[in-house]
């Protein structure tokens, strides 16, 4: 029951954060991300398995965009990570600073795709 | 990885308020500021080692 260990550490950095928020609102701060982490690691392991079900995908469609799409996934969830951490501890300036880096970084990342798709699209037109 | 990182966290966090209220009303400021300065310091080297973790594993999954 892998959902009941990520709500129960949930609950946890809730309660440690809570406490730490009206002493010091950094370790508040720091607790938040070490939680975030052990949350992210647990869901991280049920995330590899169906990572390996797509590379199996990739194996007989060899497809290099499987590659960049699973690359695109993991910065935007290392993305979604800081930015929800910035939001919640109420500096949103931050958050959209990283969250216009992770676009930026995306964007690039798509070029290749983006430029075949026009390839092949102005091939389909007469 | 585990959760009593998060305890050993809430604990070094409240030691420190504490001593923090302590010095403070004993009249040290600055050995106040100090001793939060090094429970920050402690706490920071604990998550960057966990985060690094953390950003490697992801690294290696996604081979970004």
């Amino acid at each position: 029951m892998e959902i009941i260990k990520i709500i129960g550490v949930g609950f946890i950095t809730l309660i440690v954060t809570i406490m730490l928020k009206q002493y010091r609102k950094e370790f508040a701060f720091l607790a938040i991300l070490m939680g975030g982490a052990i949350i992210l690691f647990l869901s991280l392991d049920t995330l590899t398995g169906i990572i390996d079900f797509v590379r199996s995908l990739n194996e007989n469609y060899n497809n290099a965009f499987i590659s960049i799409l699973l690359k695109i996934t993991g910065i935007s969830i290392l993305t979604e990570y800081a930015v929800s951490i910035c939001k919640d501890s109420g500096e949103s300036s931050i958050a959209n600073k990283i969250d216009f880096g992770g676009k930026i970084i995306v964007i690039s990342m798509s070029i290749p795709v983006i430029s075949t798709a026009l390839e092949s699209l102005t091939k389909l037109l007469p | 990885m585990d959760v009593n990182l998060l305890f050993k966290i809430a604990g070094i966090g409240i030691i420190v308020a504490v001593l923090h209220q302590i010095l403070s009303k004993a009249g040290r400021e600055d050995q106040a500021m100090m001793t939060t300065l090094a429970g920050m310091i402690i706490v920071l080297t604990i998550v960057i080692k966990e985060i690094s973790e953390l950003f490697q594993t992801v690294r290696t999954v996604f081979n970004l």
